[in-house]
């Protein structure tokens, strides 16, 4: 054992050193002839036969030089190079076959790393908290009224905190914002109002002072604040003297406790800093019924997620009452929770690419073996010559692995130049951490799929490269004798799967594209183009009584709507697609009060031009009016969807309805008008019941967001209306100025994306299934030239020649066809999720797939099967 | 010639090779190769290269070492000498040998 070690080890050394070596070598040879020939001249012969025979009597140089290399090195390596360097010089003969089979295999193996990175940084990256796979979000069950994952309320999160047996700790946070005064330009920024016990629950550590501690969530504490490394540079130069400073948020002081590290976000990126709440038990009563907090704990070591459910589910039971929405915990891994709908498209994606890279494959063992076929008599004269069949198995896989990893270094360039652009794929919650990057895992990856592509597509050539039948070939001769009816078959079933593979993919991706078509271009219940958006938060205490408010808002939107190029301005809580939050209950006057099935509407506030500026449409009564003043009465505008939703079958217009529960007192709305529905939550976001009140009658939610349509490009009015809300109040920020068309672009921006990737996946596969076609095809009428001559001679017509190469191109096409339809339908339900508006067996999609696969297909049947009818004769006859 | 035989062979020969350097101290390869010749009586009249195939397998399992020196008559050469594990596997490899002989001689008489 240790011998054939030590062996080895001097094996490898020596062929690591080969070159000298054999100089070495070289030099003792020479030594040792000089001393023969010393020899032979002692007995008395001439100075050159003495050379000629101690050369004769040492043996061939060549041979001993050969043996030498064979005992000193490593001569699997050794076969290895000669094998390598063969391949090149193939290669470097056939440049078009290479470049198209690199280029092939450098966009599947490219495109394959590619979506795997963005796989990786999604779905199996760790998150960068401590233990992140213990951390879980809890939403609230009110599936009952269509909120399967509700937003809990304070009371639902204190009472789970303090009854759970499940969890090791469990924080609260809800999005919040200040304007930040002082130190130049007012700014507006984003925070979260935090459990104290945030930080820890994440286990993570500050990197300059110190997070919360209880002492900070106490209520009538000083308040405290921990930036996050993007403010602390961007606002404080980065020093770390920051730390115990004073901020004036909305006025009050906050003292800078500590700054996060730059990689830490959560859920948000776009949170500046993080206080902690300070709520009292009062607070949390009075909001009893607001669903606005978002939940994150952390799992006792040794609790699984399922456990945890069923024990939170137990819990919601205990502690439901008859006043109280059902108190149950939905428990969702925080790793589902960030990935969230990119999952089934990433995963579709990979399908998608993986499929790609098989067609590749495919196609290039195809190649290889007509290659094979032309190459027989070169494989038949070195089996002759003593290779042993093993040995041209390998000489044939070395090409095909040598091809696989120059096209896999082609494709891991590609899948780097891709990675920036697919990153706009991983979701926000996770981009920080999760920016993707040339890592070890895709150079591994990208590896890994290079040596399992080559030995995909070389195998099968390879072996029927080494069954040449030697003595037929060699009879033979000629270059066109195939491998036989055998070979044939063979490529003409990879010819199916590659019709049938490409048809999945073109399937898919119709589907898809029809499907975004419907998504763009659907009436979103809005007109986006020439419109401004803008956020204007209003401070407190400046801004405590609602009369000062309205005035606010009075102002800036007259001043605004005197502008020149401003055709309407309205002012409202959320603009469309920018959330599909703000659901309360609502109370129906005379519609039974079921606990179980309670009533909820998104609830919003707007300016009464509000819908004039975005476009609404109204359906019946009015739109709210300017006179519908503090002191008149009560009105509301409802969408279609919540008049279909709670007076069924009725007429909405007059009938009353209010925030909360029967039980609270709040003021009752009349019904004056329905508008259609319009898209709140993102253009694929189902449509939710929804009211609409006038800021001078409804104190719940003051508006901040501005929209401003145009008479041209919305953002060349930026600075005008930016001027006129500082003419009102010189310390308003106006923040995320944006045009509602970005909006739009934003939210389908995904689909568009997966679509794009989709069709062009489709695209290459569809190129690739007609090139297999096509260059069977072609290999197929070569070698039946002097059949198809002879029948053109005995007075065929060309026509029947034409029809016979194209039956046999487009039998393989049909059964590709039938496969590929087949297996599509069964595949497209993982689709589903992705879909919108389209059925995924939606018979038009499948009948664009046919269609166009079909006009591919018979073009690359017609190609070689017009180059057939064309034969001279003459000229076929002779060729052999 | 299959591969059992070769082995046969190959042993043989290291094994001369071994008792030269025994014999003689550091040698240089044309050296040992005259000298298997003469001991043999002419009779092994060997195709000298192929003593270079011997000398590596010894150098790889480490039972003898190269350096370059010079020869008797000033010429340079690479000198081969038997290292201490060189010198205990001639002793194996010679009681094996002798085993070997004495039975094979013994069934050959009958």
């Amino acid at each position: 054992m240790w011998e054939r070690l030590r062996s080895l080890s001097s094996r490898l050394w020596a062929w690591a050193r080969m070159r000298r070596l054999e100089g070495d070598f070289a030099e003792e040879l020479e030594s040792h002839a000089a001393m023969l020939t010393e020899e032979y001249r002692q007995r008395g012969l001439a100075p050159e036969q003495a050379r000629r025979e101690a050369m004769l009597r040492l043996g061939s140089m060549a041979q001993l030089r050969e043996s030498y290399r064979e005992q000193r090195g490593l001569p699997l390596l050794d076969r290895m190079r000669q094998d390598l360097h063969y391949a090149v010089r193939m290669f470097r003969k056939a440049p078009g076959f290479t470049l198209f089979a690199g280029a092939a295999l450098a966009l599947g193996i490219g495109g394959t790393s590619a979506v795997f990175n963005i796989a990786d940084a999604v779905l199996l990256r760790p998150l960068p908290y401590g233990e992140p796979s213990r951390l879980v979000m809890l939403w609230q069950d009110d599936t009952t009224y269509g909120f399967p994952r509700n937003n809990p309320s304070p009371v639902a999160f204190d009472l789970w905190q303090k009854h759970n047996q499940a969890f090791q700790g469990m924080a609260a946070l809800t999005h919040t914002s200040f304007n930040l005064l002082g130190q130049g330009a007012p700014e507006y920024l984003h925070a979260d109002t935090v459990t104290a016990n945030f930080f820890s629950v994440l286990g993570v550590m500050p990197a300059l002072g110190r997070t919360f501690t209880a002492d900070d969530g106490r209520p009538g504490a000083p308040p405290t604040a921990v930036l996050s490394y993007g403010l602390w540079v961007r606002r404080f130069g980065g020093q770390p003297r920051v730390v115990g400073q004073n901020l004036l948020l909305n006025g009050a002081k906050y003292t800078v406790a500590g700054v996060m590290p730059r990689e830490f976000q959560f859920l948000d990126p776009e949170v500046d800093l993080w206080v902690p709440a300070q709520w009292t038990s009062d607070y949390i009563e009075a909001r009893k019924t607001d669903h606005f907090l978002k939940v994150v704990a952390r799992l006792r070591a040794g609790v699984s997620v399922q456990r945890a459910s069923v024990a939170m589910s137990l819990l919601g039971k205990q502690l439901s009452t008859s006043d109280m929405s059902d108190l149950t915990a939905v428990v969702v891994p925080l790793r589902e929770q960030v990935a969230g709908d990119v999952r089934p498209a990433l995963l579709v994606l990979l399908g998608a690419v993986a499929l790609l890279l098989l067609i590749a494959c495919a196609n290039i063992a195809n190649l290889l073996l007509a290659r094979g076929s032309a190459r027989t008599a070169e494989l038949a004269v070195r089996l002759a010559l003593g290779a042993s069949r093993k040995r041209v198995v390998e000489q044939m896989l070395a090409e095909s692995l040598l091809l696989s990893c120059a096209g896999g270094a082609a494709g891991l360039g590609l899948a780097v130049l891709a990675t920036g652009f697919l990153g706009q794929l991983i979701p926000p919650g996770i981009s920080n951490s999760g920016a993707p990057s040339v890592n070890g895992p895709l150079l591994l990856f990208a590896a890994g799929v290079s040596i399992t592509t080559g030995i995909l597509f070389g195998t099968l050539p390879a072996w029927r490269g080494s069954q040449v039948a030697l003595v037929a070939s060699l009879k033979q001769g000629g270059g066109r004798s195939g491998v036989g009816l055998g070979g044939q078959r063979v490529r003409g079933l990879l010819v199916v799967t590659e019709v049938a593979l490409a048809i999945v993919l073109l399937a898919g991706a119709t589907l898809m594209i029809r499907s975004f078509g419907k998504l763009y271009h659907q009436d979103p219940g809005f007109r986006a183009e020439h419109m401004l958006t803008l956020q204007t938060r209003l401070q407190y205490p400046k801004y405590q009584s609602m009369a000062r408010r309205s005035e606010f808002y009075r102002e800036v939107l007259q001043r605004v709507e005197s502008l020149p190029d401003v055709v309407a301005a309205g002012y409202t809580t959320y603009l469309p697609l920018a959330d599909g939050g703000g659901g309360s209950l609502v109370t129906v006057e005379n519609h039974p009060v079921d606990p179980k099935h309670l009533l909820i509407a998104n609830v919003r506030v707007v300016s009464p031009d509000y819908f004039r500026a975005v476009g609404m449409t109204l359906r019946r009564g009015r739109l709210l009016e300017r006179s519908d003043g503090a002191d008149s009465p009560k009105v509301a505008v409802i969408n279609q969807n919540m008049a279909r939703a709670y007076w069924p079958g009725e007429n909405p217009l007059g009938r009353r309805f209010k925030r909360g529960l029967p039980q609270l007192d709040s003021p009752w709305y009349t019904v004056a008008g329905v508008v259609a529905d319009m898209r709140q939550g993102g253009m694929d976001v189902p449509v939710r019941p929804e009211a609409y009140f006038s800021f001078e009658q409804a104190d719940f939610f003051p508006p901040d967001s501005l929209a401003v349509r145009t008479t041209r490009d919305p953002l060349s009015v930026t600075e005008e209306v930016r001027q006129q809300i500082w003419a009102v109040d010189s310390e308003e920020p106006v923040a995320a100025v944006m045009p509602l068309q970005e909006m739009v672009d934003r939210s389908v921006a995904p689909a568009r994306l997966q679509t794009g990737l989709l069709g062009g996946f489709a695209a290459v596969a569809l190129l690739l299934a007609a090139l297999g076609i096509y260059a069977v095809l072609s290999f197929l009428v070569a070698q039946r030239t002097q059949e198809l001559g002879l029948r053109l001679a005995l007075g065929a017509r060309p026509a029947q020649v034409l029809r016979t190469v194209m039956a046999q191109g487009l039998k393989l096409y049909l059964l590709g066809l039938a496969i590929g339809i087949a297996a599509a339908l069964a595949l497209s339900r993982f689709l589903t999720h992705l879909l919108f508006g389209v059925s995924a067996a939606d018979p038009l999609s499948y009948a664009t797939v046919i269609v166009l696969m079909a006009s591919v297909a018979v073009l690359a049947c017609y190609l070689p099967a017009r180059r057939a009818m064309r034969f001279d004769p003459m000229a076929a006859l002779r060729y052999e | 010639m299959t591969e059992a035989k070769a082995e046969v062979l190959q042993g043989t020969l290291d094994l001369m090779v071994l008792k030269t350097l025994q014999a003689l101290g550091p040698l240089h390869g044309y050296g040992i190769a005259r000298r298997i010749e003469q001991v043999s009586g002419q009779v092994l009249l060997l195709n000298q290269g192929t003593i270079y195939a011997s000398l590596i397998r010894l150098l790889q399992k480490g039972w003898i070492t190269a350096a370059w020196g010079t020869s008797d008559n000033n010429r340079k050469a690479k000198f081969y000498s038997l290292t201490a594990s060189g010198r205990k596997q001639l002793r194996e490899e010679t009681e094996n040998w002798e085993r070997i002989a004495a039975v094979v001689g013994r069934v050959l008489q009958l």
